[in-house]
């Protein structure tokens, strides 16, 4: 698994927005951070509470600069219809049949045939920031994963469990 | 039907037993004692001890397996009413691997999710392998093992009462014993709707002559003690 440091592989994917079939690559993207969530299947009653979280969430990613896009190994057809059934997605789903891209990363699960609950944020420079994988039947928190990205968008150094209006560490101070 | 069913076992089990361990009995004292009256009376009481064992433990076996059932029912039920989603989750796989695609299969649950009592008993019997039917009624199960053991009894021992003279009351009492086996045999193979009931009767047949030959010849092996006792 890909960790903070490492240079985040290159993604050119098939993908659903907006009840659209499309295309994404990374290299399109122009904000200072990508939230790359990878979940196991669509069609799931574990994971919608995810998909749908990023969404309700996704205005506040965006004043933080910071794109998301949700990534599994079904087809574009798929996330079309399992967008549909949660009421609309407004961020892009990744088609990453076969789980090239999740392998890129360090995440794919063989076991499964599909990918892991991961989830990954990337620098504007392509660097991982942020890495967290978690058990495939218990779902992350999109409220700490908007945390993280508040925290390192201050550039400084976070206490445990900073939240914004909490003191941040010295400046001079790296750790 | 499938309570009915489920009493056959205790049906089919109680009368083998019975004919089986009661032929046993005769064949082995047979071996060992000369005393036509003895002999008679000593295989009653077996088969009034067999009957009443039987019974309690079909009794006891059926209580402790209904009482560990519905423990387990009850907990898979608060399951679904406190994380519906694990549930859910885990039916929709087992769908899949039965066969559906993950869409077609989400559809399914989230239709039984509708009616929470119908995703209970789907999830109790496709995911947990449980079932309500199978809490049978330990009173019944008890008293149709004892019933059918004292029948299964009778058959070896009314001709061997009847008849006086060895070995021609035993004889007579394992022929109805084999026949009675084979029909039994024949008969749980038509239930299961088996083609060849030849075969299952003849199945049924094998053990019980098999029982009956290790019986006789252990009767013989301890006759030396009777005799010492004598």
């Amino acid at each position: 698994m890909l960790r903070p440091g490492d240079r985040a592989p290159e993604i050119d994917l098939a993908c659903v927005l907006n009840d659209r079939i499309s295309r994404f690559t990374l290299a399109s993207v122009r904000s200072d951070l990508v939230v790359v969530f990878f979940y196991p299947h669509d069609f799931s009653f574990i994971c919608p509470t995810e998909v749908t979280g990023f969404n309700e969430a996704l205005a506040s990613f965006a004043r933080e600069n910071t794109t998301v896009v949700g990534a599994s190994v079904d087809n574009a057809d798929s996330h079309q219809r399992w967008a549909r059934e949660l009421g609309g997605v407004r961020y892009p789903l990744l088609a990453d049949e076969g789980g090239k891209i999740a392998r890129a990363f360090g995440v794919f699960d063989e076991s499964e045939n599909a990918a892991m609950r991961a989830t990954f944020l990337i620098n504007r420079d392509r660097t991982i920031a942020y890495a967290l994988a978690s058990p495939i039947n218990i779902g992350r928190s999109v409220a700490e994963t908007l945390r993280v990205v508040e925290a390192l968008r201050t550039g400084r150094l976070c206490p445990a469990d900073w939240k914004p209006g909490d003191q941040l560490g010295p400046g001079d101070r790296k750790y | 039907m499938f309570e009915w069913l489920s009493n056959v076992r205790e049906l089919v089990f109680g009368m083998q037993d019975g004919v089986l361990s009661t032929a046993g009995v005769l064949a082995g004292l047979s071996g060992a004692v000369s005393d036509h009256q003895q002999i008679v009376l000593a295989t009653l009481a077996s088969t009034a001890a067999g009957a009443l064992s039987m019974a309690a433990g079909a009794y006891l076996s059926t209580r402790a397996e209904g009482e560990v059932l519905a423990a387990e029912l009850d907990r898979r039920a608060r399951d679904v009413a406190e994380r519906p989603y694990v549930v859910q989750e885990a039916l929709l796989e087992q769908l899949a691997k039965e066969g559906l695609t993950r869409e077609a299969a989400y559809r399914v649950v989230k239709l039984l999710s509708s009616a929470p009592q119908a995703l209970i008993s789907t999830a109790e019997a496709k995911v947990y392998g449980l079932t309500r039917a199978m809490l049978g009624s330990a009173a019944l199960d008890g008293l149709v093992m004892g019933v059918a053991f004292v029948v299964g009894a009778l058959v070896p021992l009314v001709p061997y009462i009847a008849i006086a003279r060895f070995p021609a009351n035993l004889a007579v009492a394992l022929a109805m014993t084999a026949i009675v086996l084979f029909a039994m045999g024949y008969f749980q193979g038509w239930l299961a709707h088996r083609s060849q009931l030849w075969r299952s009767g003849g199945r049924f047949l094998a053990v019980a002559v098999s029982a009956a030959v290790v019986g006789y010849l252990i009767g013989i092996a301890i006759s030396p003690l009777g005799a010492a006792a004598g």
